[in-house]
């Protein structure tokens, strides 16, 4: 698992933001559910708030561990240099996903699922 | 690395072998020559010169519907008439103009800014380039048949379904839009392959220029966005066309279906756009603040999240149509959070004009020109993100004045920069001073002023879409001056135009370098060869020529990387895709016939379609599939040496034994593409199923029966003895691939067979509910991918028999079990949500 999107790779920049997007899909879904289906208004609320958390977990430990990497790798030689790029940049990608998700799950807190 | 050289050329042996390579890369002479080129340099300035041409077609029905707005009653063009030209206008500028004109100056720019010859099929980007031109005509003929799309450029159905719009117009769209999207598809295949593999040695991600990073990320989204449309495309001309139903609310569809798959693909579209002119933006900022851009870092991070976050916006086109808040508000929380990295961006580029020493030269004047309109753009584009303001607005002139402040100043102006900062390499050639600045004051006033009113005339309640407006609305006055000025702006646009083609003929002759910018495309001289470096440069910074002024002198040389073209082939390098570590010789293709060909193929299959001869369209597609195999055949070479040497102690294997082949990551992107379009069918499914209240409608009824399990365990099979192809390759050579690949063409065959008879028990006819057409269209779907699967494995199995596949040269058998395995894997959904989910719902 620790290999998995490194944040040295394209992957593991791009890694913050998919879960990002998976979050963001899986609240709309969910919202378009509940509704269509006739589920409780007040538990998909929950849910969706219940869903952030390991979303946001994710993203932290995926910038987390690209801020290790980044004081890891040092500025000694060409390589090394590229991984420390690639290492802030997921870092920051990090940053702008978990922004993004608390966008997301705002109106979760003001509204109401369906109306 | 070093830089390697070899002084000890024999005298006369450099003019030899740049004569050798001119000789290689050159296309043939005359009209032949013409119409078989493939070389990156002229299939991307004919993407640019056709590009500019649809922007004077769709510029010219704006001017018609200019001039019927300019006065309340103005009889110039009739209802129908003016829904046509609306209707092309915003087709043509998207479709014809917006997006194929970046990918042509990322064809013709990218090879060089990267360090490379060509890029790695060029083949299928002189055929996206012919699917282009054809298309785009195909959408045009139907003026002369009388028979133009009516229906807005997003094609809202019930308005544009059989019964509503019985005539071919929607037709002509549906079937043009797609044909000419085929060149999007096929850029973002190759343009994500030539960034990651094709760039220079010592190119790693840090020292990528800032265009090619927005060229990978706008690729990206092109492979995720497009889909969508396609597939709604391609559901709509089935319900037109055959009787399937998915819109049809009657018979269990659902118009706002159209809806989301039309803005999944026309949110990110407008990201699609704006991305590449941002990294033109990046590249001329740089080299006229004459220092490196500040916050590189900050830039890539800025592309990659736009690249998301495009994603999550498609449903603020729909605010009102009646969806629930809450979900309205995740779309307008994630169009407020885009605006923060286009606002890292753009203080990333003020950054670098305020640390460096800004040199006024006429593309940095266009930048000015897009900084102001495009954050006018923005700022109205936070506003219309709002629910209750679009609520106000939605549908007036307000989101009009908003879409041109973005479109244009988000594409056109830096568009406009981009092409006056690359002329002189192109043309070789100084554009005329006096008329480039006259063209950037026309421009820019004339779009201000017919624009800027439209803010307000849509405040003030005038509709989009409508061919005139009533007097006591009060806004004629200033639709007389939007009018006005828009004939300013077509001036402005046209005398550009004018400049840039008069400046191959009578232009200032430029020296190399005129802007003395810091990146590899100005390392090379004027006529720039077909093979751009006679040997390819070794990068050791983010800004190669101010670092290493010998650069431009040693890579016109034909000494060092592959310098020698000694096999007689086209040749470039392929490198690591972090690193840009040399990894492997790229033999390419010549000049050649197939591209025209298949794409007039394609061109006669949906001609005999939109005319109902089905039966010429199937012989058609019979032909088309020869040709295909043909093409196919001819890539690989049985007789390439495992390595050759690129360079003095430098022996690198040739593409076909190399993990990293260009073929094979082209494969792992159309998969993607390929999975984004069957993601877009299985969301049609449950969003259709959502709808409705019995799924499937007695009497139809689904469920797992033996039937469909023989079919599941035959696609079981399929995939395992693709699977086993690779070890049997290796013991046995090529010719041990005829067992494998034979025995899953077999299995296929009955998997297509079985599921056939396992779907069609319990579905009814696809006319009678939607059930029954998404299920068909599903199956259906995934058949092809078998009967794909099928030919290619059959193709590989008899590459293998000619020596073309090896132990040696796995490439194409590689590319046939991965793709056996996605097929299955493909199958397996579709076969659990055809047969099981709706037991279990």
């Amino acid at each position: 698992m620790a290999r998995f999107a490194s944040p040295s790779t394209l992957a593991g920049i791009a890694a913050p933001m998919a879960v990002w997007a998976v979050h963001f899909v899986v609240l709309y879904s969910l919202q378009g559910l509940a509704c269509g289906e006739g589920w409780s208004q007040r538990g998909a609320s929950w849910a969706m708030l219940a869903l952030t958390v390991p979303a946001l977990a994710a993203i932290t430990w995926l910038g987390l561990r690209a801020l290790r990497a980044a004081r890891a790798a040092g500025a000694a030689g060409p390589a090394a240099r590229r991984a420390r790029f690639a290492a802030q940049a997921a870092a920051l990608c990090a940053v702008l996903a978990t922004v993004a998700v608390l966008f997301t799950v705002v109106p979760v807190l003001l509204l109401p699922a369906c109306r | 690395m070093s830089e390697a050289r070899m002084d000890t050329l024999p005298p006369g042996e450099n003019s030899r072998r740049l004569a050798a390579l001119a000789r290689i890369w050159n296309n043939a002479p005359g009209w032949r020559g013409q119409l078989t080129a493939v070389n990156h340099g002229t299939v991307g300035l004919r993407f640019i010169a056709t590009g500019f041409a649809f922007l004077l077609a769709g510029g010219a029905l704006a001017m018609f519907i200019r001039l019927q707005l300019a006065w309340p009653g103005n009889q110039v063009l009739d209802p129908e008439r003016y829904a046509q030209f609306v209707t092309l206008h915003g087709t043509t500028m998207m479709f014809l103009f917006a997006v194929p004109i970046m990918e042509g100056f990322a064809m013709y720019l990218l090879p060089k800014m990267l360090g490379a010859r060509d890029l790695p099929f060029p083949r299928l980007g002189a055929f996206g380039y012919w699917c282009y031109l054809f298309g785009g005509l195909f959408l045009y003929s139907g003026l002369l048949f009388g028979e133009a799309p009516d229906g807005g450029w997003f094609m809202y159905v019930p308005l544009t379904d059989a019964t509503y719009s019985p005539g071919r117009g929607v037709d002509f769209w549906l079937i043009g839009v797609t044909f000419a999207e085929i060149a999007a598809v096929t850029a973002a295949v190759e343009l994500i392959v030539a960034i990651l593999l094709c760039r220079a040695p010592g190119m790693d991600i840090r020292r990528m220029p800032l265009f090619a990073w927005a060229m990978l990320v706008t690729a990206f989204m092109i492979a995720f966005g497009f889909p969508p449309l396609i597939l709604g495309s391609i559901l709509l001309e089935i319900q037109r066309a055959f009787g399937f139903v998915f819109f049809d609310v009657a018979r269990g569809g659902d118009p706002l279906l159209w809806q989301h798959l039309f803005w999944l693909f026309g949110h990110p579209e407008v990201y699609i756009i704006f991305l590449p002119a941002a990294g033109v933006v990046s590249m001329v900022v740089a080299t006229f603040a004459r220092r490196p851009i500040a916050g590189y870092l900050w830039i890539v991070l800025a592309l990659v999240t736009t690249g998301f976050l495009s994603f999550g916006l498609w449903v603020h086109h729909m605010f009102a149509v009646g969806i629930p808040l809450l979900a309205l508000a995740f779309f307008s929380a994630a169009s407020m959070a885009v605006a923060i990295p286009t606002g890292i961006q753009v203080f990333a580029w003020l950054a670098t004009l305020w640390a460096g020493r800004p040199w006024l030269r006429v593309p940095m004047l266009y930048l000015v020109g897009f900084f102001i309109t495009f954050v006018g753009g923005g700022l109205t584009g936070v506003m219309v993100a709002l629910v209750p303001f679009d609520w106000q607005v939605h549908d007036t002139h307000f989101v009009v004045a908003h879409l041109h402040y973005v479109l244009i100043g988000g594409l056109m102006f830096p568009m406009f920069a981009g092409l006056y900062y690359w002329l002189p390499l192109a043309s070789g050639r100084m554009p005329s001073e006096s008329l480039s600045r006259t063209a950037f004051w026309m421009v820019f006033v004339g779009f201000h002023l017919a624009f800027l009113p439209m803010h307000l005339t849509g405040l003030l309640g005038m509709t989009r879409r409508a061919y005139s407006y009533p007097e006591q609305l009060g806004v004629h006055w200033l639709n007389l001056l939007s009018t006005a000025a828009s004939f300013v702006l077509a001036a402005g646009t046209v005398a550009i135009l004018i400049d840039a083609a008069l400046c191959f003929r009578h232009g200032r002759p430029g020296r190399r370098n005129p802007w003395r910018a810091g990146t590899l495309e100005w390392a090379l001289p004027h006529p720039v060869p077909a093979y751009n470096f006679a040997s390819l440069p070794v990068v050791a910074d983010r800004y190669p020529l101010w670092q290493d002024r010998g650069l431009a002198a040693r890579t016109a040389d034909a000494t060092g990387l592959l310098g020698d073209p000694a096999s007689g082939r086209r040749e470039s390098m392929g490198t690591s895709i972090l690193g840009g570590v040399p990894e492997q010789v790229i033999r390419l293709p010549g000049s050649s016939w197939q591209p025209l060909l298949a794409a007039l193929a394609i061109a006669a299959l949906l001609a005999c379609f939109i005319a109902r001869l089905y039966l010429g369209s199937v012989l058609v597609l019979v032909v088309l599939l020869g040709q295909f195999c043909a093409w196919a055949w001819t890539t690989g070479d049985r007789h390439a040496p495992a390595r050759v040497q690129a360079g003095p102690r430098l022996g690198l294997p040739v593409q076909y034994a190399c993990r990293n082949a260009p073929g094979w990551w082209a494969l792992v992107v159309t998969l993607l593409i390929d999975g984004s379009l069957f993601a877009s069918l299985v969301f049609a499914y449950f969003y259709l199923w959502l709808g409705t209240e019995a799924w499937p409608p007695a009497p139809m009824h689904a469920g797992a029966d033996p039937t469909a399990r023989v079919a599941l365990v035959l696609l079981g099979v399929c995939w395992i003895a693709a699977a086993a192809s690779a070890r049997l390759m290796r013991r046995g050579g090529g010719r041990a691939l005829a067992l494998p690949l034979g025995v899953a063409a077999l299995a296929g065959a009955g998997f297509l067979r079985a599921q056939w008879q396992a779907v069609a028990s319990g579905t009814g006819a696809p006319g009678e509910h939607a059930y029954a057409s998404v299920v068909w269209t599903l199956a259906g779907f995934h058949s092809v991918h078998v009967a794909v699967a099928m030919l290619v494995g059959l193709f590989v199995a008899a590459r293998g028999q000619r020596g073309y596949v090896g132990a040696e040269r796995p490439l194409e058998q590689r590319i046939a079990a991965a793709l056996w395995a996605y097929v299955a894997a493909q199958g397996a959904i579709a076969w659990g949500v055809i047969h099981l989910f709706p037991e279990w719902a």
